[in-house]
């Protein structure tokens, strides 16, 4: 009898911990992995859909008038804009001026894509990307403002960069489908990521707490929120949120377009879906310019050439053709 | 089983326990940092 109890005094420990790391999968870990491999690595964009030159590659293909020679510039850019920048190659460069060599996780490989130094076609995403051009790794970078340690980080340099807009895109906040809260307004969304708002029934919602989820410094989209919300701090969240309902933000069409998950959806804001109508009518209120941007002092003779490609009907047609929506 | 004997299973197994659980604890928070919030919001249960 005593040996039967010291078993299950054994067993009700290992059940308890078991319990645990149970509750924890289900409610947390279970929900790490990135956007197109299920494995837990930042892959924000699974590249190799996008490469030029690929016919399978799914990139916007016009018949552009203008072909590039001589010295290419190298492109970059945020996730959300390689299909963009990948099709201005598809379009305008040679055959053969794109090496994609793939590769595994690494500290020298933070996104799991590698290409050849020489190659035309480069992906370091926003944080490293706007630091590439800084640095004159690359020619051009493909994505949304800078934030401000980007900005000084350039002044730190006496790098001038330019920016030129190329298309708009709109700025989106979203929750999981089973969220029964379709939309909030820009006040109500302030107060959550200020801390002031904590349960998504004073929102209309069950009672439960609300986990608003951020992204890195430096991101695009992490740089867009930051200016949404103006003077108003981002406020401390408790560990307990985890176990809520999230809300998150994005770029329309990398959510949309990219990741396409059916187990998310995008709020109104304001009253107004941000759907492509609403966008391009002007009546969804988060709409942002995203640029080409490059070194002043780059005097490489294809950058004007390109950005002037770009703005042409042409390029905007290419623009609107990614699922992007053209500046003009 | 001895007293002795089962306070030194015991302990061995709350141990282990411990470490398994505290490595989960450390990989989570590794992994939140390089996921994405798209996944993390749409696994959400409810």
């Amino acid at each position: 009898m005593k040996l039967v109890k010291q078993l299950a005094a054994l067993l009700a420990v290992v059940a308890v911990f078991a319990l645990f790391n149970f509750s924890m999968y289900r409610v947390f870990t279970g929900r790490l992995g990135n956007n197109f491999s299920g494995a837990s690595q930042l892959k924000s964009v699974e590249v190799a859909n996008y490469l030029p030159f690929q016919p399978e590659s799914d990139l916007a293909r016009v018949d552009a008038s203008v072909k590039l020679t001589g010295d290419l510039p190298v492109l970059d850019g945020a996730a959300a804009l390689v299909p963009v920048y990948a099709s201005v190659i598809e379009n305008l460069y040679p055959q053969g001026s794109v090496t994609y060599e793939g590769g595994t996780f690494s500290s020298d490989n933070y996104y799991g894509e590698n290409f050849a130094p020489d190659s035309a076609m480069q992906y370091n995403n926003t944080v490293r990307g706007y630091k590439a051009i800084v640095d004159g790794d690359t020619d051009l970078f493909f994505g949304a403002g800078p934030s401000e340690d980007q900005k000084k980080y350039a002044q730190e340099q006496g790098v001038e960069l330019v920016y030129v807009p190329i298309g708009r895109e709109a700025f989106v906040f979203f929750v999981n489908q089973a969220n029964p809260v379709d939309g909030l307004t820009a006040d109500q969304i302030r107060d959550i990521y200020a801390g002031d708002c904590t349960n998504w029934k004073d929102l209309g919602g069950p009672n439960r707490a609300i986990n608003p989820v951020a992204r890195i410094a430096g991101s695009g989209s992490q740089t867009r929120m930051e200016k949404f919300m103006g003077d108003r701090p981002f406020g401390p969240k408790s560990p307990f949120a985890l176990t809520g309902g999230s809300i998150g933000y994005s770029f329309r069409f990398y959510l949309e377009g990219m990741v396409q998950s059916s187990s998310v959806k995008m709020l109104a804001l304001d009253g107004v879906y941000p759907s492509l109508e609403n966008i391009q009518s002007g009546d969804y209120p988060l709409v942002s310019e995203f640029y080409a941007v490059y070194r002043a002092d780059n005097d490489n003779e294809n950058i004007p050439i390109l950005l002037d490609w770009l703005l042409s009907p042409e390029g905007q047609e290419m623009i609107a053709a990614t699922g992007y929506i053209p500046v003009s | 089983m001895k007293d002795r004997t089962f306070y030194r299973v015991l302990a061995a197994v709350v141990a282990l326990c411990t470490v398994l659980t505290l490595a989960h604890v450390a990989y989570g928070a590794w992994a939140y940092q390089n996921s994405s919030i798209v996944q993390f919001i749409a696994k959400e249960p409810w």
